[in-house]
């Protein structure tokens, strides 16, 4: 076995090799401080919420840990029940208005935009990150029974005026303007990147502009309006400011539920436990979601 | 291709609409908080009796001065660790790498609503009083992961090639970074300041459940006034904070383009930035 | 500056690509400006150079040539710090500099992204190895001012590289690089993005400014005529080995492999079996070689380069070949005829168009002809 050419081989490994690097610890540094940040406040602030979600309210009002399912039982109520469908109904209700409001705006800005492209835009994006609680109460404010709305449904003789406040197409609505940013955003960097020529090839291929947008723009797009609605419905399904200012206790969504058991009724396990309940809930969604959204990519 | 081509009339109709319906509270906002007369329907006059009331509501402006420290605290710490993350992100490539930064973005994707009811319960669990610190605390936690982002997409549009251009002409790692990296950074860095700042100066739900009592964050503030109703005073706060926010998120999208000087872009911070 | 002599030329004796013995494919000069010993790296299993061994000499321009892929820019970047070796040793100006980090190495790299610093003006890219270094504020400021005069930039020292064009940007590059006088500079693809006519300009302006700063380059490129038109010495690499290295002139008049023919211009291939001081090629197609070194049966190419067959003035001393003309492509100096001499066996031919020539003496399609080239030019590989 020792032919010439294992005997090289063997030379060869026994040269010097380098001793291993000196791998520099620096970006091990750098990462250290924001992820035990990140892990104290906020992997350990939900650890928190899970472990309450178990125990119970002593007689003094102070919460404290436990093992028990007590909480989870109380969720099977009807009321409860109930509620969390609303919030379902509700948010998915959000997230398909908002894509049909999102996708023609943005369509229209990325394609016919032309040098105005940025300055529309910046003009959707600059009030939507400013205060979502004013834009909130502006709507509460225009709409409500003395509001600007109903003012001129009286001055022009079309009635006594009508309650919008206080119905679900309220809170819906609120819903929408609160978060349709988040659909337009990813939809207009959809269209943005996509290849024109496909366009003007389908064009010659299905003739019909609708077809073509059918089978071409709107496939090509699909991941932007996917992520969209991904970003809308997540908010939408947590958010409690709609319903408290548009809505009333009718309306109330999960977001103001697990608001009163902390803040007003004091329930704190409770109020744990529904957070738990939401956060399994989203995250069961979502992770359909994206296995169905992208599967179904993967056949395009 | 636009002349050619003729605009989708339907959808032409929903942008001009949508605009319509996104400016048309906020008008209102604006213009009766310039009325002279207690109502939010008919305009008595022009008056600016709203703002001098709210200018000499000192409970107003301590509120006003809690959420501007809040926000410049807030966005100088998320920006220190955010862009630690950043750089530290970029370069780690291992699978315990990928699962920090798979975390660190876990805020981004938690409804408010849950991180505040967490944030709440943590605090009191470690005896720690509510107040603007809480406030704080809370909120450079949400806010890392947005500059986290904004960094890295920034770095991801950067050659590797430059910061070993800086070792190549004798810098150690670490002054490639401070001397070449985080100069090259700065637009980006202003910007991702900016919009925190502005973030947290308007974010309600974190304030509303790790504020103490006094002074409360401007948002929460605003929000007990509304629930005993509308009324122009509101008008007026409202005004004062949408202007302001709007001047920062403004200033958010043109501070990179201005600081870059001949580079492109103009929304980078919104659309992810040009990658190159 | 002095050009080493090329290596021993026996093109039937293909040099091994990882020379037993030193010297093989060196310069002889009693300084080196780098030496590499057994360099290989592998990732992940895959051995991308493999036990590389290079010397080059004080104030060569020296060209690593091959394709994407080859190793060549591995190399490089193992010389410059920013990749360890995973054996071997790397030797600056006699100095081994293996573990060295790069800002501690007296090497500096122009990049094929520039990499110019955005934030700073060009001055003070250019300045600011020196600024490491801790060189004194008016030294510093000459050396810029003459690094900038020699690359015609001194009017744009205010600029930020953004307010540059592709070509000042490169020059930027070049200028940051050189004012530190290292032993070594390394160029990695520099040209690749600049457009034709640019390119050839910057070639002859780099191989000017490599003369009159006489300082060591090694120029990574996969184009082998900016090779061939800057380089003292070439080294044409392939799957992390060295195929050849030598002059421009001995790598092309003389490939010692398939590969170095094929790469470096057009070469007409013709594989085939030696037997009696002929190849072989084909039925109807012995090529007579000069046999030294080959034994019968053997499994061989004759290498000719299309400018060196001629279709007319044939002597007695070429070996002449008939064939007929399969096409005909005028390119104004040249003229290029595919001629098959055999079935399945076509050869590319390159015809000067001299002055006298007048149109009806070019051959068209479908023309008797008879081929011939010198023996010497007929290259064996193996």
């Amino acid at each position: 076995m020792d032919s010439p050419h294992l005997t090289a081989t063997l030379e060869r490994e026994a040269r010097p090799v380098r001793r291993p690097v000196r791998r520099t610890r620096l970006w091990d540094l750098l990462l250290a401080l924001p992820a035990a940040w990140i892990v104290v406040f906020f992997v350990s602030s939900m650890v928190i919420v899970v472990l309450l979600s178990f125990g119970r309210t002593q007689q003094d009002g102070q919460p404290v840990f436990g093992h028990r399912l007590t909480n989870y039982d109380a969720l099977w109520d009807e009321v409860y029940l109930r509620l969390f469908l609303r919030s379902l109904t509700y948010a998915v209700a959000t997230t398909l208005v908002c894509a049909l409001i999102a996708y023609p705006v943005a369509y229209v800005i990325a394609l016919y935009g032309g040098r105005f492209k940025n300055l529309l835009v910046a003009a959707i994006v600059v009030p939507f990150f400013a205060s979502y609680l004013i834009r909130m109460y502006a709507w509460s404010a225009m709409l409500g029974d003395d509001g600007v709305v109903n003012s001129v449904i009286r001055k022009a003789h079309l009635g006594g005026g009508v309650s919008f406040l206080n119905t679900p197409y309220a809170v819906v609505g609120g819903l929408v303007y609160g978060y349709v940013v988040y659909m337009i955003l990813p939809v207009y960097a959809a269209l943005e990147r996509m290849d024109r020529s496909l366009v003007e090839a389908g064009k010659d291929l299905y003739h019909s502009p609708l077809r073509t947008f059918w089978s071409v723009t709107l496939p090509a797009t699909r991941a932007g309006l996917f992520g969209g609605m991904l970003l809308v419905f997540l908010p939408a399904l947590g958010d409690f400011v709609s319903a408290q200012l548009l809505g009333g206790p009718d309306t109330y969504m999960i977001g103001n539920l697990i608001q009163q058991q902390f803040l007003e009724g004091q329930n704190w396990p409770l109020g744990s436990a529904m957070t738990v309940a939401m956060m399994i809930g989203l995250t069961v969604l979502m992770v359909g979601y994206l296995r169905a959204t992208t599967t179904r990519r993967r056949e395009a | 291709m636009a002349g050619v081509e003729r605009r989708p009339r339907l959808a032409s109709v929903v942008t001009v609409l949508f605009f319509a319906w996104l400016y048309a509270p906020i008008v209102a906002v604006v213009v009766f908080s310039f009325n002279s007369i207690r109502s939010l329907s008919t305009f008595g006059g022009v008056s600016t009796r709203w703002y001098a009331s709210f200018f000499h509501d000192d409970s107003l402006i301590r509120s006003l001065l809690a959420s501007i420290a809040i926000a410049t605290v807030s966005a100088v710490g998320a920006l220190v660790l955010g862009t630690m993350l950043a750089l530290g992100l970029e370069r780690i490539s291992s699978r315990t790498g990928r699962a920090v930064g798979a975390v660190t973005l876990l805020p981004l994707v938690t409804p408010e609503i849950v991180t505040g009811v967490a944030a709440l319960l943590f605090f009191h669990g470690l005896g720690l009083k509510l107040s603007l610190l809480t406030v704080t605390l809370a909120e450079i936690t949400f806010s890392i992961a947005y500059v986290t982002v904004i960094v890295r997409g920034r770095l991801a549009a950067m050659s590797p090639e430059v910061e070993e251009a800086a070792r190549d002409l004798g810098c150690t790692p670490w002054q490639a970074v401070r001397l070449v990296t985080l100069p090259t950074l700065v637009p980006a860095l202003v910007g991702a300041g900016l919009l925190v700042f502005a973030l947290v100066f308007d974010d309600f739900v974190l304030a509303f459940f790790t504020t103490g009592v006094d002074p409360q964050p401007l948002p929460v503030r605003i929000y007990s006034s509304i629930r005993f109703g509308v009324s122009p005073a509101i008008n007026a706060v409202g005004t004062v904070v949408l202007a302001f926010s709007a001047l920062l998120i403004v200033l958010a999208l043109v501070a990179p383009r201005l600081l870059r000087r001949g580079g492109a872009g103009g929304l980078d911070l919104i659309t992810g930035g040009e990658r190159s | 500056m002095t050009i080493p002599p090329p290596t021993a030329q026996t093109p039937l004796h293909r040099r091994p690509a990882v020379p037993g013995q030193p010297g093989e494919a060196r310069s002889p000069g009693p300084e080196s400006a780098v030496r590499l010993r057994g360099l290989t790296k592998t990732f992940g299993g895959q051995t991308v150079v493999d036990a590389l061994d290079l010397e080059i000499g004080r104030g060569e321009f020296f060209s690593l040539l091959g394709p994407s892929g080859c190793g060549k820019t591995t190399t490089l970047r193992m010389i410059a710090g920013f990749s360890d070796p995973t054996a071997g040793t790397i030797e600056v100006g006699g100095e081994d500099v293996t573990s060295v980090p790069p800002h501690r190495r007296d090497v500096n790299t122009v990049f094929q992204s520039y990499a110019l610093f955005d934030h700073l003006d060009v001055r003070r890219n250019v300045g600011f190895g020196l600024r490491r270094k801790g060189i004194d504020r008016g030294e510093a400021d000459r050396r810029v001012a003459e690094a900038l005069e020699l690359v015609q930039l001194a009017d744009r020292a205010r600029d930020r590289p953004a307010q540059l064009s592709g070509g000042q940007r490169q020059r930027v590059a070049l200028a940051r690089a050189i004012v530190n006088r290292p032993q070594l500079l390394l160029l990695d693809e520099p040209l690749a993005a600049l457009d034709l006519k640019l390119r050839r300009a910057m070639q002859l302006e780099l191989k000017a400014i490599q003369r009159e700063v006489g300082i060591t380059f090694l120029f990574v490129t996969h184009d082998q005529d900016e090779a061939m038109s800057m380089s003292d010495r070439i080294a044409i690499m392939h799957d992390g080995l060295i195929e050849q290295c030598g002059t421009p002139e001995d790598v092309y008049e003389n490939p010692t492999s398939v590969f170095a023919a094929g790469f470096i211009g057009t070469s007409n291939l013709m594989p085939g079996t030696y037997r009696a001081g002929r190849v072989h090629v084909c039925d109807g197609l012995a090529v007579p070689v000069s046999g030294e070194g080959l034994v019968d049966g053997e499994s061989v190419s004759v290498a000719v380069r299309p400018e060196k067959i001629w279709l007319s003035e044939l002597t007695d001393a070429m070996v002449r070949v008939p064939g007929r003309v399969a096409a005909s492509s005028y390119h104004g100096a040249t003229t290029q005829y595919l001629v098959d001499v055999a079935p399945g066996v076509t050869l590319t031919v390159l015809e000067q168009n001299l002055p006298r020539m007048r149109p009806e003496d070019r051959w068209t399609k479908g023309a008797q002809v008879e081929l011939g080239w010198l023996p010497e030019h007929g290259v064996v590989l193996r």
